[in-house]
Protein backbone atom coordinates (compact mmCIF):
# COMPACT_ATOMS: atom_id res chain seq x y z
CA UNK A 1 0.00 0.00 0.00
CA UNK A 2 2.97 2.46 0.90
CA UNK A 3 3.99 1.64 -2.85
CA UNK A 4 1.19 3.39 -4.27
CA UNK A 5 1.33 6.14 -2.39
CA UNK A 6 2.73 9.20 -4.61
CA UNK A 7 3.62 12.64 -4.14
CA UNK A 8 1.50 15.83 -4.56
CA UNK A 9 2.42 19.49 -4.81
CA UNK A 10 3.70 21.77 -2.43
CA UNK A 11 0.39 23.96 -2.33
CA UNK A 12 -2.03 20.94 -1.62
CA UNK A 13 0.10 19.89 1.38
CA UNK A 14 -0.20 23.39 2.71
CA UNK A 15 -3.87 22.92 2.17
CA UNK A 16 -3.46 20.20 3.95
CA UNK A 17 -2.57 22.08 6.95
CA UNK A 18 -5.10 24.43 7.24
CA UNK A 19 -7.43 22.17 7.73
CA UNK A 20 -8.38 19.90 10.88
CA UNK A 21 -6.37 16.27 11.41
CA UNK A 22 -6.62 13.75 8.93
CA UNK A 23 -5.76 10.15 8.60
CA UNK A 24 -3.13 9.07 6.41
CA UNK A 25 -4.80 8.85 2.93
CA UNK A 26 -2.63 7.89 0.07
CA UNK A 27 -2.66 10.89 -2.19
CA UNK A 28 -3.28 10.89 -5.92
CA UNK A 29 -1.44 12.65 -9.13
CA UNK A 30 -3.98 14.52 -10.95
CA UNK A 31 -3.50 12.27 -14.07
CA UNK A 32 -4.95 9.44 -11.84
CA UNK A 33 -8.53 8.89 -11.95
CA UNK A 34 -10.31 9.64 -8.86
CA UNK A 35 -11.94 5.92 -8.68
CA UNK A 36 -8.40 4.73 -7.47
CA UNK A 37 -8.23 7.63 -4.68
CA UNK A 38 -11.73 6.69 -3.38
CA UNK A 39 -11.43 2.32 -3.75
CA UNK A 40 -7.65 2.54 -1.98
CA UNK A 41 -8.81 5.30 0.80
CA UNK A 42 -12.25 4.50 1.95
CA UNK A 43 -11.57 2.30 4.22
CA UNK A 44 -8.63 4.37 5.57
CA UNK A 45 -11.08 7.19 6.46
CA UNK A 46 -13.49 6.45 9.25
CA UNK A 47 -14.32 10.29 9.82
CA UNK A 48 -15.97 10.82 6.50
CA UNK A 49 -19.60 12.33 6.62
CA UNK A 50 -20.62 10.89 3.66
CA UNK A 51 -22.93 8.43 3.10
CA UNK A 52 -22.05 5.06 1.12
CA UNK A 53 -24.34 5.88 -2.34
CA UNK A 54 -22.68 8.75 -2.57
CA UNK A 55 -19.42 7.68 -2.81
CA UNK A 56 -20.91 4.94 -5.47
CA UNK A 57 -22.30 7.64 -7.81
CA UNK A 58 -18.65 9.85 -7.77
CA UNK A 59 -16.53 6.12 -8.05
CA UNK A 60 -17.90 6.37 -11.73
CA UNK A 61 -16.53 9.90 -12.19
CA UNK A 62 -13.11 10.79 -13.78
CA UNK A 63 -11.50 13.57 -13.13
CA UNK A 64 -9.62 14.25 -16.74
CA UNK A 65 -6.30 14.03 -17.07
CA UNK A 66 -4.40 17.21 -17.25
CA UNK A 67 -3.37 16.24 -20.92
CA UNK A 68 -6.47 16.20 -22.08
CA UNK A 69 -8.13 19.24 -20.19
CA UNK A 70 -8.86 22.14 -22.67
CA UNK A 71 -6.95 25.19 -21.81
CA UNK A 72 -9.20 27.84 -20.67
CA UNK A 73 -8.82 30.52 -22.94
CA UNK A 74 -9.34 28.19 -25.61
CA UNK A 75 -12.60 27.47 -23.97
CA UNK A 76 -13.73 31.12 -23.11
CA UNK A 77 -12.82 32.33 -27.04
CA UNK A 78 -15.89 33.42 -28.38
CA UNK A 79 -16.63 31.16 -31.90
CA UNK A 80 -19.43 29.87 -34.25
CA UNK A 81 -22.18 29.29 -32.01
CA UNK A 82 -24.33 26.12 -33.63
CA UNK A 83 -28.17 25.83 -32.86
CA UNK A 84 -28.03 22.44 -34.34
CA UNK A 85 -25.03 20.76 -33.29
CA UNK A 86 -24.37 19.64 -29.74
CA UNK A 87 -22.78 22.25 -27.45
CA UNK A 88 -19.00 21.46 -26.91
CA UNK A 89 -18.31 19.56 -23.75
CA UNK A 90 -18.14 22.34 -20.65
CA UNK A 91 -15.41 23.95 -18.99
CA UNK A 92 -15.21 22.03 -15.73
CA UNK A 93 -16.07 17.85 -15.83
CA UNK A 94 -18.76 16.38 -13.90
CA UNK A 95 -16.74 15.65 -11.02
CA UNK A 96 -15.15 19.02 -10.66
CA UNK A 97 -19.02 20.58 -10.88
CA UNK A 98 -19.85 18.17 -8.33
CA UNK A 99 -17.05 19.31 -6.21
CA UNK A 100 -16.85 22.87 -6.95
CA UNK A 101 -21.14 23.48 -6.41
CA UNK A 102 -20.42 21.38 -3.18
CA UNK A 103 -18.02 23.95 -2.01
CA UNK A 104 -19.79 27.30 -3.44
CA UNK A 105 -22.53 26.34 -0.13
CA UNK A 106 -19.50 27.12 2.47
CA UNK A 107 -18.38 30.28 0.81
CA UNK A 108 -20.38 32.35 2.09
CA UNK A 109 -18.93 30.87 5.65
CA UNK A 110 -15.08 30.83 4.81
CA UNK A 111 -14.54 32.50 1.97
CA UNK A 112 -13.11 31.85 -1.80
CA UNK A 113 -10.36 29.87 -0.14
CA UNK A 114 -9.27 25.91 0.42
CA UNK A 115 -11.66 26.10 3.44
CA UNK A 116 -14.59 26.28 1.65
CA UNK A 117 -13.20 23.68 -1.28
CA UNK A 118 -12.67 21.26 1.66
CA UNK A 119 -15.56 21.01 3.52
CA UNK A 120 -17.60 20.54 -0.39
CA UNK A 121 -15.39 18.28 -0.79
CA UNK A 122 -16.40 16.39 2.22
CA UNK A 123 -19.96 16.99 1.31
CA UNK A 124 -19.96 15.02 -1.36
CA UNK A 125 -17.90 12.26 -0.18
CA UNK A 126 -14.61 13.38 -1.82
CA UNK A 127 -11.21 13.53 0.60
CA UNK A 128 -9.85 17.05 1.55
CA UNK A 129 -7.13 16.76 -1.23
CA UNK A 130 -9.53 16.34 -4.05
CA UNK A 131 -9.28 19.91 -4.49
CA UNK A 132 -5.71 19.55 -5.38
CA UNK A 133 -6.98 18.31 -9.26
CA UNK A 134 -8.59 21.47 -9.49
CA UNK A 135 -5.95 23.53 -12.29
CA UNK A 136 -6.04 26.79 -10.34
CA UNK A 137 -6.71 26.36 -6.82
CA UNK A 138 -9.21 28.25 -4.92
CA UNK A 139 -9.32 30.54 -8.32
CA UNK A 140 -10.82 27.35 -9.99
CA UNK A 141 -13.66 28.18 -7.03
CA UNK A 142 -14.42 31.58 -8.38
CA UNK A 143 -14.07 30.81 -12.02
CA UNK A 144 -16.69 28.34 -11.31
CA UNK A 145 -19.32 30.78 -9.68
CA UNK A 146 -18.41 33.54 -12.51
CA UNK A 147 -19.30 30.50 -15.22
CA UNK A 148 -22.41 29.09 -13.31
CA UNK A 149 -23.71 32.44 -12.70
CA UNK A 150 -23.10 33.32 -16.77
CA UNK A 151 -24.77 30.20 -18.28
CA UNK A 152 -27.54 30.37 -15.33
CA UNK A 153 -28.70 33.52 -16.81
CA UNK A 154 -30.54 31.77 -20.09
CA UNK A 155 -32.80 29.92 -17.72
CA UNK A 156 -33.03 32.73 -15.83
CA UNK A 157 -34.28 35.13 -19.24
CA UNK A 158 -37.81 33.69 -19.50
CA UNK A 159 -38.59 35.09 -15.57
CA UNK A 160 -37.43 38.25 -16.21
CA UNK A 161 -39.15 39.25 -19.53
CA UNK A 162 -42.48 37.69 -18.71
CA UNK A 163 -44.00 37.66 -22.40
CA UNK A 164 -43.04 41.25 -22.23
CA UNK A 165 -39.97 40.28 -24.61
CA UNK A 166 -41.42 42.01 -27.43
CA UNK A 167 -42.19 45.35 -25.81
CA UNK A 168 -39.25 45.52 -24.26
CA UNK A 169 -36.27 47.45 -25.77
CA UNK A 170 -32.73 46.03 -25.74
CA UNK A 171 -31.49 48.85 -23.19
CA UNK A 172 -34.09 47.78 -20.79
CA UNK A 173 -33.54 43.88 -21.30
CA UNK A 174 -29.76 44.39 -20.87
CA UNK A 175 -30.66 46.11 -17.02
CA UNK A 176 -33.12 43.59 -16.45
CA UNK A 177 -30.41 40.81 -17.32
CA UNK A 178 -27.71 42.79 -15.92
CA UNK A 179 -29.34 43.49 -12.49
CA UNK A 180 -30.26 39.64 -12.41
CA UNK A 181 -26.28 38.65 -12.58
CA UNK A 182 -25.67 41.12 -10.16
CA UNK A 183 -28.50 39.39 -7.99
CA UNK A 184 -26.43 36.42 -8.34
CA UNK A 185 -23.41 37.47 -5.96
CA UNK A 186 -25.75 38.66 -3.45
CA UNK A 187 -25.29 35.45 -1.41
CA UNK A 188 -21.29 35.37 -1.36
CA UNK A 189 -21.26 39.71 -1.71
CA UNK A 190 -19.69 39.39 1.83
CA UNK A 191 -16.42 37.57 0.65
CA UNK A 192 -16.92 39.03 -3.31
CA UNK A 193 -14.07 41.44 -2.39
CA UNK A 194 -11.52 38.75 -1.73
CA UNK A 195 -12.56 37.03 -4.76
CA UNK A 196 -12.14 40.70 -6.86
CA UNK A 197 -8.35 40.66 -5.06
CA UNK A 198 -7.90 37.50 -6.29
CA UNK A 199 -9.19 37.92 -10.07
CA UNK A 200 -6.95 40.94 -10.19
CA UNK A 201 -3.75 39.46 -9.84
CA UNK A 202 -1.51 39.53 -13.07
CA UNK A 203 -1.93 35.66 -13.24
CA UNK A 204 -5.78 35.25 -13.34
CA UNK A 205 -6.70 38.70 -14.95
CA UNK A 206 -6.45 37.74 -18.28
CA UNK A 207 -8.90 34.85 -17.81
CA UNK A 208 -11.09 36.81 -15.36
CA UNK A 209 -11.10 39.54 -18.17
CA UNK A 210 -11.82 37.48 -20.67
CA UNK A 211 -15.06 35.89 -18.11
CA UNK A 212 -16.17 39.62 -18.00
CA UNK A 213 -16.48 40.16 -21.71
CA UNK A 214 -18.08 36.60 -22.00
CA UNK A 215 -20.77 37.87 -19.87
CA UNK A 216 -21.34 41.18 -21.74
CA UNK A 217 -21.70 39.18 -24.95
CA UNK A 218 -24.00 36.61 -23.01
CA UNK A 219 -26.17 39.82 -21.66
CA UNK A 220 -26.51 41.35 -25.08
CA UNK A 221 -26.92 38.10 -26.95
CA UNK A 222 -29.75 37.13 -24.43
CA UNK A 223 -30.94 40.67 -24.70
CA UNK A 224 -31.44 39.95 -28.84
CA UNK A 225 -29.39 42.44 -29.69
CA UNK A 226 -28.17 42.21 -33.78
CA UNK A 227 -25.26 45.02 -34.06
CA UNK A 228 -22.73 44.11 -36.40
CA UNK A 229 -21.03 46.76 -36.77
CA UNK A 230 -17.91 48.80 -34.44
CA UNK A 231 -21.37 49.13 -32.31
CA UNK A 232 -20.83 45.32 -31.33
CA UNK A 233 -17.32 46.28 -29.57
CA UNK A 234 -18.46 49.52 -27.74
CA UNK A 235 -21.52 47.89 -26.54
CA UNK A 236 -20.05 44.94 -24.94
CA UNK A 237 -16.91 47.20 -24.07
CA UNK A 238 -18.90 50.03 -21.97
CA UNK A 239 -20.97 47.14 -20.21
CA UNK A 240 -18.08 45.30 -19.04
CA UNK A 241 -16.93 48.88 -17.63
CA UNK A 242 -20.53 49.39 -16.33
CA UNK A 243 -20.97 45.83 -14.70
CA UNK A 244 -17.54 46.07 -13.22
CA UNK A 245 -17.80 48.91 -11.44
CA UNK A 246 -21.30 48.03 -10.41
CA UNK A 247 -20.15 44.78 -8.77
CA UNK A 248 -17.67 46.51 -6.71
CA UNK A 249 -19.97 48.93 -5.72
CA UNK A 250 -22.24 46.16 -4.51
CA UNK A 251 -19.78 44.36 -1.91
CA UNK A 252 -20.07 47.90 -0.06
CA UNK A 253 -23.81 48.60 -0.55
CA UNK A 254 -25.59 48.18 2.68
CA UNK A 255 -29.18 49.27 1.28
CA UNK A 256 -32.07 46.98 1.72
CA UNK A 257 -32.36 44.78 -1.21
CA UNK A 258 -29.19 46.25 -2.80
CA UNK A 259 -31.31 49.55 -4.00
CA UNK A 260 -28.30 52.04 -3.86
CA UNK A 261 -26.48 49.77 -6.31
CA UNK A 262 -29.63 49.57 -8.36
CA UNK A 263 -29.75 52.83 -9.10
CA UNK A 264 -25.90 53.06 -9.57
CA UNK A 265 -26.41 50.31 -12.30
CA UNK A 266 -29.34 52.28 -13.75
CA UNK A 267 -27.30 56.05 -13.89
CA UNK A 268 -24.23 54.10 -15.39
CA UNK A 269 -26.35 52.59 -17.71
CA UNK A 270 -28.39 55.77 -18.87
CA UNK A 271 -24.78 57.84 -19.09
CA UNK A 272 -23.96 55.07 -21.73
CA UNK A 273 -26.84 55.46 -23.32
CA UNK A 274 -26.73 59.15 -23.84
CA UNK A 275 -23.21 59.00 -24.63
CA UNK A 276 -23.75 56.69 -27.87
CA UNK A 277 -26.58 58.51 -28.66
CA UNK A 278 -24.40 61.48 -28.74
CA UNK A 279 -22.03 59.73 -30.74
CA UNK A 280 -23.62 58.49 -33.44
CA UNK A 281 -25.90 61.59 -33.97
CA UNK A 282 -22.52 63.86 -34.60
CA UNK A 283 -21.64 60.39 -36.98
CA UNK A 284 -24.81 61.04 -38.63
CA UNK A 285 -24.79 64.65 -39.05
CA UNK A 286 -21.44 64.27 -40.28
CA UNK A 287 -21.63 61.62 -43.03
CA UNK A 288 -24.65 63.53 -44.64
CA UNK A 289 -23.08 67.13 -44.54
CA UNK A 290 -20.52 65.39 -46.11
CA UNK A 291 -22.86 63.55 -48.76
CA UNK A 292 -24.68 66.88 -49.31
CA UNK A 293 -21.25 68.23 -49.94
CA UNK A 294 -20.30 66.07 -53.02
CA UNK A 295 -24.03 66.21 -54.46
CA UNK A 296 -23.67 69.92 -53.80
CA UNK A 297 -20.47 70.04 -56.19
CA UNK A 298 -21.24 66.99 -58.47
CA UNK A 299 -25.14 69.52 -59.31
CA UNK A 300 -22.44 72.30 -60.44
CA UNK A 301 -21.02 69.93 -62.70
CA UNK A 302 -17.73 69.36 -61.05
CA UNK A 303 -16.62 65.52 -62.23
CA UNK A 304 -16.44 63.85 -59.06
CA UNK B 1 -17.98 -20.46 -65.68
CA UNK B 2 -18.29 -17.10 -64.55
CA UNK B 3 -16.25 -16.07 -68.12
CA UNK B 4 -18.50 -17.80 -69.92
CA UNK B 5 -21.59 -16.43 -69.60
CA UNK B 6 -20.95 -12.45 -68.96
CA UNK B 7 -24.48 -11.23 -70.29
CA UNK B 8 -25.83 -13.54 -67.74
CA UNK B 9 -23.82 -12.10 -64.83
CA UNK B 10 -24.32 -8.70 -66.24
CA UNK B 11 -27.86 -8.71 -66.00
CA UNK B 12 -27.48 -10.23 -62.37
CA UNK B 13 -25.55 -7.12 -61.39
CA UNK B 14 -27.90 -4.54 -62.54
CA UNK B 15 -30.43 -6.19 -61.12
CA UNK B 16 -28.56 -5.85 -57.75
CA UNK B 17 -28.09 -2.19 -58.24
CA UNK B 18 -31.40 -1.39 -59.05
CA UNK B 19 -32.47 -3.30 -55.95
CA UNK B 20 -29.95 -1.79 -53.87
CA UNK B 21 -29.89 1.77 -52.86
CA UNK B 22 -25.98 3.71 -53.76
CA UNK B 23 -24.28 4.39 -50.42
CA UNK B 24 -25.01 7.68 -48.63
CA UNK B 25 -21.58 9.26 -49.01
CA UNK B 26 -22.42 8.98 -53.02
CA UNK B 27 -26.12 10.75 -52.15
CA UNK B 28 -24.82 13.35 -50.31
CA UNK B 29 -21.82 14.16 -52.61
CA UNK B 30 -24.39 14.31 -55.26
CA UNK B 31 -26.40 16.63 -53.99
CA UNK B 32 -23.20 19.22 -52.67
CA UNK B 33 -21.47 18.62 -55.60
CA UNK B 34 -19.52 21.68 -56.70
CA UNK B 35 -19.05 21.23 -60.23
CA UNK B 36 -18.86 23.56 -63.55
CA UNK B 37 -22.39 22.50 -63.85
CA UNK B 38 -24.18 23.77 -60.41
CA UNK B 39 -26.09 26.56 -62.44
CA UNK B 40 -27.77 23.62 -64.71
CA UNK B 41 -28.32 21.41 -61.62
CA UNK B 42 -29.56 24.27 -59.43
CA UNK B 43 -32.10 24.82 -62.12
CA UNK B 44 -32.83 20.80 -62.16
CA UNK B 45 -32.89 20.48 -58.25
CA UNK B 46 -35.38 23.15 -57.83
CA UNK B 47 -37.70 21.25 -60.16
CA UNK B 48 -37.79 17.69 -57.46
CA UNK B 49 -36.26 18.72 -54.48
CA UNK B 50 -33.67 15.83 -52.77
CA UNK B 51 -35.44 13.29 -50.24
CA UNK B 52 -34.61 14.54 -46.44
CA UNK B 53 -31.15 12.78 -45.68
CA UNK B 54 -32.20 10.18 -43.26
CA UNK B 55 -32.14 10.54 -39.54
CA UNK B 56 -29.03 9.00 -37.97
CA UNK B 57 -29.03 7.26 -34.98
CA UNK B 58 -25.35 8.79 -34.00
CA UNK B 59 -27.37 12.66 -34.19
CA UNK B 60 -24.98 16.08 -34.91
CA UNK B 61 -21.11 15.62 -34.18
CA UNK B 62 -19.54 18.30 -32.09
CA UNK B 63 -18.14 21.08 -33.77
CA UNK B 64 -14.50 20.96 -33.19
CA UNK B 65 -12.64 24.26 -31.92
CA UNK B 66 -11.22 24.35 -35.57
CA UNK B 67 -14.16 23.94 -37.14
CA UNK B 68 -15.66 26.77 -35.19
CA UNK B 69 -12.42 29.03 -35.93
CA UNK B 70 -12.92 28.53 -39.61
CA UNK B 71 -16.78 28.71 -39.72
CA UNK B 72 -15.99 32.24 -37.28
CA UNK B 73 -13.62 33.54 -39.46
CA UNK B 74 -15.25 32.20 -42.89
CA UNK B 75 -18.42 34.13 -41.46
CA UNK B 76 -16.31 37.39 -40.60
CA UNK B 77 -14.56 37.92 -43.72
CA UNK B 78 -17.71 36.88 -45.58
CA UNK B 79 -19.97 40.13 -43.80
CA UNK B 80 -16.73 42.03 -44.53
CA UNK B 81 -16.33 41.47 -47.85
CA UNK B 82 -20.02 42.01 -48.99
CA UNK B 83 -20.32 45.14 -46.62
CA UNK B 84 -16.98 46.23 -49.23
CA UNK B 85 -18.95 45.30 -51.94
CA UNK B 86 -21.94 47.20 -51.51
CA UNK B 87 -19.65 50.30 -50.58
CA UNK B 88 -18.03 49.61 -53.89
CA UNK B 89 -20.99 49.89 -55.66
CA UNK B 90 -22.42 52.55 -53.94
CA UNK B 91 -19.16 55.04 -54.61
CA UNK B 92 -19.24 53.89 -58.54
CA UNK B 93 -22.53 54.19 -59.08
CA UNK B 94 -23.28 58.24 -59.57
CA UNK B 95 -19.54 58.99 -61.77
CA UNK B 96 -20.12 56.01 -63.88
CA UNK B 97 -24.21 56.23 -64.68
CA UNK B 98 -23.24 60.08 -65.31
CA UNK B 99 -20.91 58.88 -68.22
CA UNK B 100 -22.90 55.66 -69.03
CA UNK B 101 -26.82 56.37 -68.13
CA UNK B 102 -27.61 53.06 -69.56
CA UNK B 103 -25.28 51.20 -66.99
CA UNK B 104 -27.66 52.45 -64.66
CA UNK B 105 -30.16 49.36 -64.17
CA UNK B 106 -27.02 47.00 -64.25
CA UNK B 107 -25.52 49.00 -61.83
CA UNK B 108 -28.62 49.16 -59.49
CA UNK B 109 -28.81 45.35 -60.05
CA UNK B 110 -25.45 44.23 -58.82
CA UNK B 111 -25.59 46.49 -55.85
CA UNK B 112 -28.88 45.43 -54.46
CA UNK B 113 -27.55 41.24 -54.66
CA UNK B 114 -24.63 42.54 -52.82
CA UNK B 115 -26.87 44.46 -50.28
CA UNK B 116 -29.10 41.41 -50.19
CA UNK B 117 -26.23 39.30 -49.88
CA UNK B 118 -24.60 41.82 -46.83
CA UNK B 119 -27.94 41.62 -45.31
CA UNK B 120 -27.82 37.36 -44.73
CA UNK B 121 -24.44 37.38 -43.48
CA UNK B 122 -25.00 40.01 -41.00
CA UNK B 123 -27.94 37.66 -39.78
CA UNK B 124 -25.51 35.07 -39.69
CA UNK B 125 -23.00 36.55 -37.98
CA UNK B 126 -25.86 37.89 -35.33
CA UNK B 127 -27.24 34.28 -35.19
CA UNK B 128 -24.06 32.32 -34.64
CA UNK B 129 -22.67 35.00 -32.64
CA UNK B 130 -19.49 35.16 -34.10
CA UNK B 131 -17.37 38.87 -33.60
CA UNK B 132 -17.84 41.55 -36.62
CA UNK B 133 -14.08 42.43 -38.22
CA UNK B 134 -12.60 44.63 -36.04
CA UNK B 135 -11.78 46.89 -38.83
CA UNK B 136 -14.86 47.98 -39.99
CA UNK B 137 -14.33 51.72 -40.63
CA UNK B 138 -10.84 50.99 -42.32
CA UNK B 139 -12.46 48.99 -44.95
CA UNK B 140 -15.68 51.00 -45.26
CA UNK B 141 -13.06 53.88 -46.29
CA UNK B 142 -10.78 51.66 -48.09
CA UNK B 143 -13.79 50.32 -50.78
CA UNK B 144 -15.76 53.91 -50.48
CA UNK B 145 -12.32 55.20 -51.90
CA UNK B 146 -11.57 52.29 -54.53
CA UNK B 147 -14.76 52.64 -55.94
CA UNK B 148 -14.87 55.95 -56.24
CA UNK B 149 -11.24 56.29 -57.44
CA UNK B 150 -11.90 53.47 -60.10
CA UNK B 151 -15.35 55.21 -61.37
CA UNK B 152 -13.33 58.71 -61.78
CA UNK B 153 -10.74 56.80 -64.15
CA UNK B 154 -13.26 55.58 -66.69
CA UNK B 155 -16.57 53.09 -66.84
CA UNK B 156 -13.87 50.45 -67.89
CA UNK B 157 -11.91 50.79 -64.76
CA UNK B 158 -14.76 50.27 -63.07
CA UNK B 159 -15.93 47.60 -64.68
CA UNK B 160 -11.69 46.15 -64.34
CA UNK B 161 -12.11 46.57 -60.54
CA UNK B 162 -15.60 44.52 -60.13
CA UNK B 163 -13.46 41.91 -62.23
CA UNK B 164 -10.68 41.63 -60.07
CA UNK B 165 -12.60 41.83 -56.94
CA UNK B 166 -15.36 39.05 -58.00
CA UNK B 167 -12.41 37.06 -59.56
CA UNK B 168 -10.94 36.87 -55.96
CA UNK B 169 -14.58 36.42 -54.32
CA UNK B 170 -15.33 33.50 -56.36
CA UNK B 171 -12.35 31.83 -55.44
CA UNK B 172 -12.55 32.66 -51.89
CA UNK B 173 -16.07 31.41 -51.67
CA UNK B 174 -14.80 27.99 -53.79
CA UNK B 175 -12.73 27.41 -51.29
CA UNK B 176 -15.26 28.06 -48.41
CA UNK B 177 -17.71 25.65 -49.94
CA UNK B 178 -14.95 22.62 -50.94
CA UNK B 179 -14.27 23.24 -46.88
CA UNK B 180 -17.69 22.88 -45.83
CA UNK B 181 -18.00 20.17 -47.97
CA UNK B 182 -15.07 18.69 -46.54
CA UNK B 183 -16.40 18.86 -43.41
CA UNK B 184 -20.14 17.41 -44.37
CA UNK B 185 -18.51 13.76 -46.01
CA UNK B 186 -16.19 14.21 -43.03
CA UNK B 187 -19.79 13.49 -40.78
CA UNK B 188 -21.36 11.36 -43.63
CA UNK B 189 -18.67 8.98 -43.54
CA UNK B 190 -18.62 8.61 -39.67
CA UNK B 191 -22.55 8.39 -39.59
CA UNK B 192 -23.55 10.95 -37.81
CA UNK B 193 -26.45 13.28 -39.11
CA UNK B 194 -25.94 16.53 -41.07
CA UNK B 195 -28.22 19.45 -39.82
CA UNK B 196 -30.33 21.84 -41.72
CA UNK B 197 -27.63 24.70 -40.52
CA UNK B 198 -24.84 22.93 -42.90
CA UNK B 199 -27.02 22.19 -45.59
CA UNK B 200 -28.62 25.56 -45.56
CA UNK B 201 -25.06 27.39 -45.24
CA UNK B 202 -23.55 25.32 -48.55
CA UNK B 203 -26.56 26.76 -50.25
CA UNK B 204 -26.55 30.32 -49.34
CA UNK B 205 -22.94 29.98 -50.24
CA UNK B 206 -23.29 28.46 -53.67
CA UNK B 207 -25.99 30.99 -54.45
CA UNK B 208 -24.21 34.27 -53.37
CA UNK B 209 -20.86 32.78 -55.32
CA UNK B 210 -23.05 31.93 -58.52
CA UNK B 211 -24.58 35.95 -58.08
CA UNK B 212 -20.71 36.63 -57.69
CA UNK B 213 -19.75 35.20 -61.08
CA UNK B 214 -22.65 36.60 -62.77
CA UNK B 215 -21.11 40.13 -61.44
CA UNK B 216 -17.74 39.25 -63.32
CA UNK B 217 -19.32 37.96 -66.62
CA UNK B 218 -21.15 41.36 -66.46
CA UNK B 219 -17.87 42.97 -65.96
CA UNK B 220 -16.41 41.53 -68.68
CA UNK B 221 -19.17 41.82 -71.35
CA UNK B 222 -18.89 45.72 -70.55
CA UNK B 223 -15.58 46.25 -71.43
CA UNK B 224 -13.52 45.46 -68.66
CA UNK B 225 -10.68 43.98 -70.62
CA UNK B 226 -10.24 47.15 -72.10
CA UNK B 227 -9.28 49.18 -69.49
CA UNK B 228 -6.05 51.06 -69.68
CA UNK B 229 -3.46 49.33 -68.30
CA UNK B 230 -5.42 46.32 -67.50
CA UNK B 231 -2.86 44.20 -65.95
CA UNK B 232 -1.94 46.59 -63.40
CA UNK B 233 -5.09 47.52 -62.24
CA UNK B 234 -6.89 44.12 -62.07
CA UNK B 235 -3.23 42.76 -60.55
CA UNK B 236 -2.99 45.51 -57.49
CA UNK B 237 -6.70 45.30 -56.87
CA UNK B 238 -6.36 41.43 -56.82
CA UNK B 239 -3.59 41.59 -54.51
CA UNK B 240 -5.20 44.10 -52.31
CA UNK B 241 -8.71 41.93 -51.67
CA UNK B 242 -5.95 38.67 -50.34
CA UNK B 243 -4.57 40.96 -47.96
CA UNK B 244 -8.05 42.25 -46.87
CA UNK B 245 -8.83 38.62 -47.02
CA UNK B 246 -6.04 37.77 -44.99
CA UNK B 247 -6.16 40.36 -42.54
CA UNK B 248 -10.29 39.90 -41.85
CA UNK B 249 -10.31 36.11 -41.46
CA UNK B 250 -7.93 37.00 -38.52
CA UNK B 251 -8.91 40.79 -36.84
Amino acid sequence: MASAAVTCSAGAARRMLLLPPRPTVTLLRPSVPVTRSLSTTANHSSVCRHSHTQQQSIRSRHIRPESQRTPASQLQTRAYHSHDHPAPPRPFTEAETTLLSAALQHVPEHGFGPEALAHGARDVGLLDISAAVLPDGPFSLIRYHLYAQRTGLAAKKDDLFQGTEAIMTVSEKVEALTWARLRGNEVIIGKWQEALAIMAMPSQAPTAAKELGCLADEIYYLAGDLSVDPSWYTKRASLSAIYAATELFMTTDRSPGFQETRAFLRRRLDEASSLGGAVRSVSQWLSFTGSAAVNVLRSKGVRI
Amino acid sequence: MASSHPVLLRTVARAAARLSPPPQIIQAARQLSTGASTLSSHATASNTPPPPPPESPKGKKPLTPSQKAFLSSALRVNQAGELAATLIYTAQTPPVVRREPHLKPLMKHMYDQEADHLRVFNHLIAKHRVRPTALYPLWSVMATGLGWSTAIMGKEAAMACTEAVETEIGGHYNAQIRKLLEMVTEWEAEGYEVGEEFRDLINTLRRIRDEELEHLDHAVEHDAQKAEPHWLLTGVIRAGCRGAIWVSERV
